[in-house]
């Protein structure tokens, strides 16, 4: 029960910092993630657009442990148009602790000003146990704030983890300004989970 | 005063021709003023600059012998994302100043009058974030 809650935790974790993979050519993003179970720091840092490499450190609370990935996140395909942007992902990693851990898969998606629609594939495999995680996230902008502006996102995600088995549904609020990005969510079994983030 | 004005005009014509000739970049330039009401809302070629202008005369408030391109941009739908657009031509040491405007996807750049503004290398510099620059619009203030 343990490890399942580890997987899951590390999963959650994963998921929720997907949101923005890739940077600007040259760009570094710094994220942290915090939760009841785990406290996660990922950097990544951008070559390109089409791609980004990183590391995450995950602190797990409840084992009280420390893990390392590898990360690599790449840009299959981008749409842009005058109003929105679509895009594909493919994502994995490697855990510098055992190379037998690892992931990969895909994630997207499509936005406006004013609306922002997500999904997202994940196969995990380890020693332990192999799953899959799926979500779809959807969002809308209460007001269009210009360049600069104090922006405001309210989202609702849903996931489903094949560790446990039924979907999640919860709230997220996402308020960005600048190189900043303040995220946080809320469900009953996950309880908080916040996530900051600064691109430089 | 009249005719040195349509002298300017047809000069600037002239030169917008064959600079949308040599780059085949939909460049164009038209001569703004900065006399007070002026809006600057249609190019020398009777296409209209789909810039706000309040924005515009905002941003060039105070300026004098300076270039301003207008750059449409597509998939620029988020402020978080069109970060890296400002830092990277920020990079360039003859932008002095740059305004990103959301709502009607463009992008304003000042630059200093011996700059040279070609369309491939603004087009690189937006690739560079990961949108695409649809179209150039020069302005001479």
């Amino acid at each position: 029960m343990g490890m399942l809650k580890k997987f899951f935790c590390s999963l959650f974790l994963i998921s929720s910092i997907e949101a923005r993979p890739i940077s600007y050519s040259g760009g570094s993003t710094l994220m942290s993630i915090s939760d009841n179970l785990k406290d996660s720091t990922y950097y990544h840092y951008s070559p390109t657009y089409k791609y980004s490499i990183g590391v995450e450190q995950v602190k797990d609370k409840f084992f009280d442990k420390k893990f390392t990935y590898l990360r690599l996140t790449y840009l299959l395909n981008r749409k842009n148009t005058k109003n929105s942007q679509r895009n594909l992902y493919f994502q994995s990693a490697l855990s510098t602790d055992n190379l037998n851990d690892n992931f990969y898969g895909m994630h997207g998606d499509w936005e406006t000003r004013r609306l922002f629609s997500g999904f997202g594939y994940k196969k995990v495999i380890n020693n332990f146990r192999d799953f899959a995680e799926q979500y779809f996230q959807l969002g809308i902008a209460p007001y269009q704030g210009n360049y600069g502006d104090f922006h405001t996102w309210i989202l609702m995600k849903t996931r489903k983890n094949s560790l446990v088995g039924d979907w999640k549904t919860y709230p997220v609020l996402k308020f960005f300004k600048g190189d900043f990005l303040f995220e946080i969510g809320y469900d009953s079994d996950v309880d908080w989970d916040v996530h900051l983030m600064y691109r430089f | 005063m009249k005719k040195g004005y349509f002298l300017t005009i047809f000069l600037i014509s002239l030169f917008a021709w064959a600079d949308d000739d040599h780059h085949k970049s939909h460049t164009m330039e038209m001569e703004a003023h900065s006399h007070e009401g002026h809006k600057h809302e249609v190019m020398v070629d009777g296409r209209k600059l789909e810039v706000d202008p309040d924005r515009f005369d905002k941003f060039v408030d105070g300026q004098k012998n300076f270039h301003v391109a207008v750059i449409s941009v597509n998939g620029m739908v988020c402020d978080f994302c069109a970060r890296g657009i400002e830092k990277t031509f920020k990079k360039d040491k003859s932008v002095q100043k740059i305004d990103v405007d959301l709502s009607r996807g463009k992008v304003l750049v000042l630059y200093s009058l011996s700059a040279k503004i070609e369309f491939e290398d603004i087009k690189q510099k937006i690739l560079s974030n990961g949108q695409n620059a649809t179209d150039l619009q020069v302005i001479s203030i």
